[in-house]
């Protein structure tokens, strides 16, 4: 009964620090998000992912402590997730990939980047696309999943990232343009 | 597919998991911010140190040591202090960049508050005459400092060979003066025509003054110009005073 009274992540938080059952609320509304982001950034099996965002769900409830109600619950999840997934590639040696984005997502980078003529691009076109996106520096990779993908505001980047928002916009701008020439490049003109 | 959440929350309890203690955050999170605020204030301190350094240097003196503008101001710019400074600096920007919220400032605003609290604190502690403390606390704590890599007002006039002295006045003729340098070897001074003195240049027994003009002897000493101790001597000038043609301010030649 107390849990359905129970609306804001405030008050999630304050309870969760007593008792754990809490946190399960506050990881069902953000397991999906999460889930899906740590997918986005990187090309795990879902076993692996979930083991993945079992870890942050851990870390986040580890820092309950460190939660300030000036960021957004989501924007600090975000961050303790993205730190995780860093930290992760650091540890296993390995570089973050974006092969497991669906078509539909690899649509909404490009649609962002470039005038797309045609609503659809051919799976070939797709398979282009996805190369030159692979060859970005993840520093552009990473803020373009946020901006077109989790659909994330400038200063949510900005707090997830812990970048000014300048600093937000510049590499966006950047990720776009260095996405557009690779595309040139390669001579993709497919749509 | 597990249940991520029911895994999740039996792997907190069986491990005992806990939300880290709320003081260590703040122990963090404050840490950063008290190394800001002395980061500031040692840059403060360095600021008005060098401040002070070159407020108390004669600045016109190039012209009688035959420097240009920039050799002169190269030769007597105080390097130690800048350099700290500078690094304080900084670290100030660093540092501020690691607070909690420094990534929301851009760059430029934090540029802007590191070194205008900086610029702030050390003029504060410059007029409040704090400078010339910290200058003397390190020279006399790093001698190492006080002896090869400070330039004062002292050692700037200990130049005899170069045309420049001071010290203090022990007897005074219309022609000479007998001087008591800074490290206390006795000068004639010959006092010309032609020699400039400033007009509030008292040079009375028992008062400091500077001296420009040139080496004669090991003890004698043929001046151009004498200066107070304490700035340029031009204050009181106007109108005061003046023989031989010299403008206004500029002071009175002896010996008409």
């Amino acid at each position: 009964m107390e849990k359905e009274l129970i609306q804001t992540d405030a008050d999630l938080i304050e309870l969760s620090k007593k008792d754990p059952e809490i946190f399960g609320l506050l990881m069902e509304r953000y397991q999906g998000q999460l889930f899906h982001y740590i997918r986005r950034m990187t090309q795990l099996p879902v076993d692996d992912i979930q083991d993945l965002l079992q870890e942050v769900f851990i870390k986040i409830y580890q820092k309950l402590n460190e939660y300030d109600e000036v960021l957004k619950f989501s924007s600090w999840a975000y961050r303790i997730a993205h730190n995780h997934i860093i930290d992760y590639f650091r540890k296993t040696n390995a570089r973050p990939q974006t092969n497991s984005l669906e078509d539909y997502e690899w649509e909404k980078i490009v649609n962002a980047s470039i005038h797309v003529e045609k609503d659809i691009m051919n799976k070939d076109c797709v398979e282009k696309v996805k190369e030159c996106i692979n060859q970005l520096p993840i520093k552009y990779k990473e803020v373009l999943i946020l901006r077109f993908l989790e659909e994330k505001e400038y200063e949510e980047i900005m707090d997830i990232l812990k970048k000014p928002k300048g600093s937000v916009a510049t590499l966006i701008a950047r990720g776009k343009d260095a996405l557009t020439k690779k595309m040139k490049e390669k001579n993709i003109n497919c749509f | 597919m597990k249940d991520l959440i029911k895994d999740t929350i039996v792997k907190i309890k069986k491990e005992h998991i806990l939300p880290e203690s709320k003081w260590k955050y703040l122990a963090r999170k404050y840490g950063v911010w008290f190394l800001f605020v002395l980061v500031v204030i040692f840059g403060g301190v360095s600021l008005s140190a060098a401040a002070y350094l070159l407020s108390s240097l004669d600045w016109d003196l190039y012209r009688f040591m035959h420097q240009n503008r920039v050799g002169y101001l190269l030769s007597i710019f105080p390097y130690f202090w800048a350099v700290l400074a500078g690094a304080f600096i900084i670290g100030a920007f660093f540092d501020m960049r690691k607070t909690e919220t420094g990534y929301r400032f851009s760059w430029l605003k934090i540029s802007l508050i590191t070194f205008g609290s900086i610029l702030v604190l050390g003029a504060v502690m410059f007029f409040a005459g704090l400078g010339g403390r910290f200058n003397s606390m390190m020279a006399n704590g790093v001698p190492y400092y006080g002896q090869h890599m400070m330039v004062t007002k002292e050692s700037q006039w200990m130049q005899p060979q170069n045309g420049l002295l001071a010290g203090t006045v022990v007897a005074s003729s219309d022609k000479s003066l007998i001087l008591n340098d800074l490290i206390g070897k006795k000068w004639d001074i010959k006092i010309g025509n032609e020699t400039l003195i400033r007009p509030i240049a008292d040079i009375s027994q028992g008062q400091m003054i500077k001296v420009i003009g040139k080496k004669m002897t090991d003890d004698q000493f043929e001046a151009s110009e004498i200066r107070p101790w304490i700035g340029g001597g031009m204050m009181g000038g106007v109108g005061g005073g003046q023989r031989n043609g010299m403008g206004a301010g500029r002071g009175m030649m002896r010996g008409n």
